[in-house]
Order: C-alpha cells, then structure tokens, then sequence
C-alpha cells in the first residue's frame, strides 16, 4: 500500500472498519508506507485517550479490560483495544485468543478490537501497535485500551504510548517484586487488584504501601489509587472504572495529557527523521553491506569503529549541504 | 522356562531382526516385545484380580456375567423432528435392540429451543429437538416405558430434561418407581471436553445432587449420572487420562453428594459410567478393568460405602467415534467391530456400535442395523460370551491394568495438588492435557509413525464414495419450530409464568429444585424458557480457551 | 512484504462443543508461522465476520460437526462478501458429506476437510490459498 488511493482514505475517516484494518495491516508489516500513513494519520486524531493494561501472566488483563471497555461504551464512548499477545520465537506464528473473553463488546458497533502479535517487540506491544492507537485515534474512537503481551518480562512501551496505565495484579503470587523490578509499578497511575476474592489481599496491598513508601521516584507524588475488583465476577469494576474515568479526566484537566502528547509527538518526529536519515544512507552507501564489512575488518585486525563512524556522518554532512546548495539554485 | 528370563530371550529377539515400525499404543505409551510373568512380579492375583462378582472387581461386576446376562445392546439414536426419532425407535426394538438411547440436537444439549438465533440449521441435526413436554410425548409414543430401558444423553439441561420425561410417565399413568434408564447428567466432563454448558460448575453440581436425592427417594429404578469418558476420549485424550479423569469426575460427584447430606449407600449404586472402546485392543481392555479395580478401592477404602453394590463400577461403551474415516467408509465396520468386542472383553453393561457412515453424517438405517448385527454376532457367534473376563492371567493385560492403574493415580495426586477437580477446570489443566495429546496423535498420523489404513496408508485416490447418507430435511426445522410455537399458543402462559417464577425463588432459597422443574414441565414450559429463568439465578458461564 | 504473516480466524459456529479439530488446526497454523485469531465457542456467522473484518484476517476457517455446515457456510460467505472480503479465502472442516462440499465450493467456499485429512495438507493449502493481495 506504498501509494494508498484517496477513496481509501475517504472510507476510512468516513468510519469504513475495513479500511481501519487494513491500514493497521500496513504499519504492521510494510514500514515504507508509515510516513505516508502517519501524514494523514496525524492530522486526523482527535485525542481518544489511551489506556495501558499491564501485569503479569494470568492476573486476567483481558478480562480487566472486556470490564473497563464495556463500561466505557455504557457512558457513551466509542472504544478501541488493542490486545497483544506473544508472537512464538521457535515458529514465528502466534496464538491470538483476547477476543473470546471480549465476546459480548465484539457485537458493539462503538468497539473495534484488534488483536496483534508482538512480532519483534520485546517490551510488552509490538513494534506497530503504538502507530495502531494512532491509527484508532484518527478513526474517532475516544477511548484506546492497549492490553500488553503479558508474559512477565519488562513491559514498559506501554508507559510511552499510553495516557494513563493500569496495573492488574493478583493475590498471592509474590508478582509485586517482579512489577517492582520492571519498574512498573512506579509509573502505574491505578492498582487494580483482580481476584480480590482469593487470599492474601491485605498482604498484597500492604506491600504496595510499602514499596511506594521506600521508592525515591514516587517520593513527592500521591499513593495511586487501588481498587479491588474481580473482572470475571465482574465485581467491584464499577468503581474501577470510575477511578480510571476520574484520572482520565485529572490528566486532561491538569495537562498532563498535553504533556504525554506532546512526548509521543516528539519521540515520533525524531525516529522518523533517524528513519529518514538512515533510509537517505544506506541507500547512499549501501550501508548494511559496508556495515558488514567494517564489523568484520574489526574482528579481523582490531580498532575502533569510530573512524568509519565519523566518515559515514559527514558523508551525511555532505550530502545535506549538496542538496540544500542544490534547491537553492 | 526353567530359569531363564526376559533378558536372555531378548537377545535372540534382537538378532531375529525388527521391522522399523512405531510399536507404542495409540495413547503413545511403550510397549515391550514380549509381556511375561516377570512384569507381574509382586502382584498378587488374589488381591488385584479376585473374582468375577468379588472386590475389587477386576475381572467384572456380576459373578455370571454374560452367561447371566448379556450386555445391553444400546443403539443411540435421534435425528428430525420427535416423529422422525420415535419411528426410528420402533424400527430398532422391531431388530431386537434391548434399550433406548435418545440422541438430542445440540440446541436441545445447550438447554435453547429450536427458535433461538444460535439454533440455525442446527435443529434435528445431530439429534431429536425437544423444546416441550409435547416433543416428549411424541418421542415416546406407543413405546412401553416400564418395560424398556430408556438412556438420555443429556447434560446441562437434564434435570428439566428428565422433568420432561417424568411428566410424560405420569400423564401415561406410568409410576416414576417403574421407570428404568440412565441419565447422562455429567457436567464435569463437559467443561473438560464436550463444551455442552449452561451455568457455572457450581450451580450444576447443585442441580446433579438435587436429581440424585430426588431419584433415591421417587424414581429408585433410574441411573442418575453416567460418568462419562467417551467424550474426554473423543476430544483427543490417551487412554490412561480418560480413565484418569472420568474416575476423578466421579470422586467428585460422589464428594458433592456427601457434602450435600445424602447417604452414600443412597447414590452411589445408582452412579454408572460410559467409556469410550479405541482402536487399540489391549489397552482399551486394560482401561475397563482398571476402572473397576480403582473405583472399588475407593469407593470402599475412601468413601466408606458398605454396601458392595456402592463398589462396582458399572458402565457403558461406545466404540470410538473419532477412529471412523470419510475415506473408504465400509472398512469403518472392521474398526467398529474390533472396538466392540474390546468392549465385551472390557466387561462392559452396555454397548453401543457405530455405523460405518458416522464420520459423513447422521447413520442411515441401513448402516445401523449392520452396526447391531455386529454386536449380535459378537454376542451369538463369537463366542466371546462364553466365558468370564478370557483374557485375566494373560501377562500383557494384566501388566497393562497394573500400569494403567498407576498413571492414573498420579493423575488423581496432581488434580489434588490443583485444589480438585472444579479448580483444575478453571486453570485449564485437563484441556491442556487432551489439546496436547491430541495435537501428538494428529502429528503422529502426518509423520506417518501411526495409521488410519484407507488414508495415510493404503488410500484409494480419488475413490468415490458410494454409500447412501441419511439427510436432514430442511424442513425439518421450519416444522419444529411451527410445532414449538402451536404449544406456546395452545397452553396456559400464565400457569408457566407462575412455575417459572416459583423455579427463581427455589433456585435463589437453594431448595431441590425437582419439584418446581416437574411442575414447569407439566405446563408446556420450554427448554429454553426454563434455563433463562435458571440463569437469571444461576449467571452463565464462557470458557477460556486453553491450548 | 518479507514479514508479511497469514492471519487466520478460527471459529465454531453455532451450538456445536467439539472444538477437537478447531484447537488441533490452529496449534498446526501457529507452528506453521501464522497468526490464529481463536474466536472459541458458540459464534454467530456476523461475530465470525466482524472479527475478520477488525483483524484484516487473510483467512476464515470454520470447524462444523453440528450438520450445520451449509446453513453457516452460505451465511459466513454472504456477510464476507458485503463486507468487502470477498478476497479472502473462507474453508473449514468438520463432518460434511461430499454433495455437500460440492455446493459449498459453488458457493465460493474454498476445501473443507473432514476426519482423517492430514494436518499437514491443511497447513499447506491455506498457505497456498490465503490471500496475498499487496497491502
């Protein structure tokens, strides 16, 4: 889709789902076309808000997430999850299975869903599901929930694409110290505490009293909020949700929604010129090819790879300054 | 043989050359050449085999067994409309089948009536619809309930399913103490494996202890749960976790009825089971021996049952739907009867045959006489009944129930271990099992390691198939549905309102809830309106899939 | 395009509990290097294609043994084909008669396999025949 026809577009900001999918298709395996698919994309959001869930294996994230979505349509939101599972590293497929436990909002013509696989990323999304949430922001949808992978590694991309993240823990799994070590769960604003009905709650939340207490990044900041819930009862996620609306709207109110999207605005500016640069050298120099060669001198004979490094950038240098003298002819 | 053993005959077996073949049983399990006294070392005969009739069992549950009484020739059977079943029905009974095994469509399984939008193009299909208490009264018309047995494979809704049949007896006059048969009734194992629910696995247990207490004291003839293996075996398990599961599922049935106050001399006679007869002959023998064995200690060790009848492990077989191939559909009748006469030797109360056309469609007449023929001629030919339990002493099976025995006590210890067997379910660890053993065996079947002659091996191309199918007339639904609403108009809507109402507050006050299912049943209520009002109550359940 | 995986909906259509096949073919597809969409139990012909529509999914294949096959199949291929995925391939398997294969494939539906048909031929004749349109 390197040229993407402008009927195609019309469709899509039209509410065409196909047209939706289909470009989340694109980002999602033909990185070529994104500057064009960012060019219309960007322009075209509305500011949905982006919701993260994230948390270890099993916690029942998707669950957690069926639950806040459902009651995000309720209060009449138009809603968008994004739901990440683990693409296999032995076959290179994936196993998508989010959807069931979204059965009934999967009728809901205010819900898209889209299940991705994490293809190459390695911290909880793939690398196209960032551009997906933007891509459901320009479609209209005001409310994204980005569900992570899940599989206990260091989940963190959900902190830079999200407005707001939800950490789902468990009783009586000893997953606090892993959230800690990830550093999650100093930049979780809400603590959901699912299967609250099982044991060992209290001690759960005490211990996050007393990781927040000692944590020297949260020092300064209110103790998140924590709700109790079980997503598969379905108890308790009235007040989860309300809790996640009323710090949706914090966040709006106090400008830090502003904030986050300016930072996403400009993490996207600058890999796309990296993107830019890089795709202008390589096709220069036939960089990978030289790379290659240059690694294996160093392994050959030794020294530093800095010479090569500095040549490569001024050859940029150069052919910055050639194009420039050469517009302005 | 002198003192010569396994090791040193081993060497000649060596050198005499082996064919490069898989020699595991279709379970995957490893086989030796040759089985011999050896492998029975430290097993003694008197306690792990004792007698045909005797604790534990081993060798069956009557001292006579088929010398007294032949198997059960049980042909499950329902297709269309209750017309449609009850001729077919009449045309089996007419052919000397001895009891009736009602076959109902999935919407009738899922306890929906044919109007519902899930239903379509499923009505009739696979069984007899049943939305009312009229669908039964035509079911069983002209048919002698207390005189012929009557099997009903039915799960979630069989409490109000057998409200349906109870209510038929009664208006025919017929005492509830005169009805004989068996209800499927097990919910387990459809979490497990046949996926046929309605509400969580609480509430359904609930409504299984509430038919077993109810049946003890009015309908003592009847066998209130058939604790089902087939299906755990048709999803892909091996046999050693279908006999596994199937026994652990009763321990559990049997924990629930205790929990719930009811003596277990009571029930625990009435508990039957139904496993699945596979194509690998010894195995599938071993397996039905050892359910015996394992079900007697426990039930006389552990649950403390007295009465030697609380002990026996009786039960049902049907030769294995999943071994059936499209391809070359007559061989499927030497596949049946293999696994038939695994079941008589199995020692199995009844039986059930598959006709050769199974793996196309519904069977058609025609296939299913010649799958009865085939227990007739086990029965009347063979002379497989000559004799109790022919196979007892010989080291392979014995070696076999040893070790199938063994597998499933680590079973039982690791469902402990998950907290029991409703717990199990909600991690998924039983669907994990039997996903991973049947992806094994379909992989076997690619890798060509395993066979299905006529498909993998020996398959004629581009063979046209030549038998005749039965087909379900599409009108079929339109009739039943037309059938459906004529009862809905004809009867008192406001009498049904008022049960269902009562159905709520007896679900909701935790009372048995056979006395208002009875009275739903007998005002024309259906299926589908019932367990709406039960999940009112109850909530309903959507599984995780578990891979 | 080097990257460019297939991306399957598995689905049960209607009241139908055996998911045996269903589970056995998605496990093949995902080793195969596919990404399966498992949509489980009890959908509607609209919730099958609803999915597809969302996921951009290459391929529908629907797992029948309730002799439903034809009601389901036509209705799937309908909604597929007002949705803008008539590209797409639409197969199964399940207990289907060969007449009734036949009029499935006039319909426009694809192969469906039955009890016996190798794995392995079901993996390569949804690699051969999923949609590969460029984007």
């Amino acid at each position: 889709m390197t040229f993407i026809p402008q009927v195609f577009w019309e469709d899509f900001f039209k509410g065409g789902r196909l047209a939706c999918a289909r470009l989340i298709t694109a980002v999602e395996n033909e990185p070529e076309a994104l500057p064009e698919i960012l060019d219309r994309i960007i322009p075209g959001q509305k500011g949905g808000l982006r919701i993260g869930v994230t948390g270890p294996p099993g916690v029942g994230k998707s669950t957690v997430t069926a639950a806040l979505a459902r009651r995000a349509v309720r209060a009449g939101h138009s809603v968008g999850i994004l739901a990440v599972d683990p693409t296999s590293p032995f076959s290179g497929g994936a196993f998508l299975g989010d959807r069931v436990r979204m059965q009934d909002l999967s009728d809901d013509h205010q819900v898209f869903i889209r299940s991705m696989a994490s293809r190459d990323g390695h911290g909880g999304l793939s690398p196209a599901t960032p551009y997906a949430a933007d891509i459901l922001d320009a479609f209209g949808l005001d409310r994204i929930f980005i569900e992570t992978v899940g599989v206990g590694q260091a989940e963190l991309d959900v902190l830079d694409c999200s407005d707001l993240v939800v950490l789902v823990l468990q009783p009586g799994t000893g997953d606090v110290i892993q959230a800690l070590k990830a550093g999650i769960i100093e930049a979780a604003d809400i603590f959901l505490v699912n299967k609250s009905d099982l044991q060992g709650t209290e001690t759960l939340l005490d211990s996050l009293r007393f990781l927040m207490d000692i944590s020297p990044v949260r020092k300064g900041r209110p103790f998140p909020p924590v709700v109790e819930a079980s997503a598969l009862l379905d108890k308790g996620m009235d007040a989860a949700s309300a809790e996640v609306e009323r710090l949706i709207q914090d966040c709006v109110g106090s400008g830090r929604y502003r904030e986050k999207r300016r930072s996403r605005l400009e993490r996207e500016i600058r890999s796309a010129i990296q993107r830019e640069l890089w795709d202008g050298y390589s096709a220069l120099a036939g960089a990978g090819e030289s790379i290659r060669a240059v690694a294996e001198a160093l392994i050959e004979k030794g020294g530093s790879p800095y010479p090569y490094i500095h040549e490569a950038c001024s050859r940029i240098r150069i052919q910055l300054v050639d194009e420039r003298d050469s517009r302005g002819k | 043989m002198g003192n010569r053993t396994k090791t040193a005959w081993a060497e000649k077996y060596e050198a005499g050359g082996v064919r490069d073949a898989d020699f595991t049983s279709i379970s995957g399990r490893p086989l030796e050449p040759l089985y011999t006294w050896e492998d029975l070392a430290g097993s003694d005969p008197e306690t792990r085999l004792g007698w045909p009739g005797e604790y534990p069992y081993t060798r069956g549950v009557h001292p006579s067994m088929y010398r007294g009484k032949l198997w059960t020739m049980r042909q499950f059977a329902g297709m269309g409309t209750p017309d449609q079943t009850n001729e077919r029905y009449r045309f089996l009974l007419e052919k000397g089948q001895t009891g009736l095994s009602v076959a109902f469509d999935n919407p009738t399984l899922y306890g929906r009536d044919s109007d519902h939008a899930l239903a379509a193009g499923e009505v009739g299909k696979t069984g007899v619809a049943v939305d009312t208490l009229a669908d039964m009264e035509r079911l069983f018309a002209g048919i002698p309930l207390d005189r012929v047995s009557t099997s009903m494979t039915i799960n979630a809704p069989a409490a109000w399913i057998f409200a349906m049949f109870l209510a038929n007896a009664e208006k025919r006059g017929i005492g509830f103490d005169k009805l004989r048969g068996t209800l499927q009734n097990d919910i387990l194992k459809e979490y497990i494996a046949q996926k046929e629910w309605i509400f969580p696995p609480e509430p359904h247990l609930r409504l299984i202890t509430d038919l077993m207490a109810f049946c003890a004291e009015k309908v003592p003839q009847w066998n209130t749960i058939s604790i089902s293996g087939y299906h755990i075996r048709e999803a892909g398990s091996t046999a050693a976790q279908e006999l596994a599961f199937t026994l652990a599922d009763g321990f559990c049935y049997v924990e629930h009825a205790l929990a719930a106050g009811l003596d277990i001399e009571d029930f625990a006679p009435r508990l039957s089971f139904f496993f699945n007869s596979h194509l690998d002959f010894f195995e599938e023998i071993a397996k039905m021996r050892a359910a015996r064995r394992i079900w007697a200690r426990a039930m006389r060790d552990k649950y403390k049952a007295k009465n030697p009848r609380s002990w026996l492990c009786r039960f049902h077989v049907q030769t294995a739907g999943c071994s059936l191939t499209a391809q070359q559909p007559e061989i499927n009748i030497v596949r049946t009867a293999l696994e038939a006469l695994a079941g008589v030797l199995g020692g199995c109360q009844s039986l059930h045959t598959n006709s050769m056309d199974e793996a196309l469609a519904l069977p058609s007449e025609k296939a299913v006489e010649i799958a009865l023929r085939t227990q007739q001629i086990i029965a009347f030919e063979s002379g497989a009944a000559n004799v109790i339990d022919p196979l007892g002493g010989s080291y392979y099976i014995e070696k076999l129930t040893n070790d199938l025995e063994e597998e499933a006590e680590r079973y039982f210890r690791k469902i402990d271990e998950l907290g029991g067997v409703v717990k199990a379910i909600e991690q998924g660890f039983f669907q994990r099992e039997i996903t991973r053993a049947a992806y094994e065996y379909e992989m076997a079947l690619s890798r060509r390691k395993k066979f299905h002659v006529g498909v993998n091996e020996f398959a004629n191309l581009g063979q046209k198939l030549e038998i005749p199918l039965l087909e379900i007339d599409e009108s079929t639904e339109r009739d039943q549905v037309a059938a459906l609403l004529r009862t809905k108009a004809e009867r008192d809507n406001g009498a049904v309102r008022e049960s269902l109402a009562a159905l709520k507050t007896a679900a909701a006050a935790g009372r048995n809830l056979m006395p208002p299912l009875l009275e739903c049943a007998r005002r024309y209520a259906t299926l589908g309106e019932i367990s709406d009002a039960l999940t009112a109550v109850f909530g309903s359940y959507r599984e995780q899939p578990f891979f | 395009m080097a990257d460019r995986k297939i991306k399957v909906i598995i689905a049960k259509p209607g009241l139908d509990g055996h998911d045996r096949g269903a589970k056995v073919v998605a496990r093949a597809l995902v080793e195969a290097g596919m990404e399966v969409v498992y949509l489980g139990l009890q959908q509607t012909p609209e919730s099958i294609v609803r999915a597809a529509v969302e996921e951009d999914a290459d391929v529908i294949g629907l797992s029948i043994l309730s002799g439903a096959h034809m009601t389901n199949f036509r209705r799937v291929r309908e909604l597929m084909l007002s949705s803008g995925l008539g590209d797409r391939l639409l197969t199964g398997g399940g207990i289907i008669p060969t007449k009734d294969q036949e009029k499935l494939q006039e319909m426009g539906v694809g192969k469906v396999f039955g009890p016996g048909d190798d794995l392995q031929e079901i993996v390569e004749y949804i690699r051969a025949n999923a949609r590969r349109v460029p984007g």
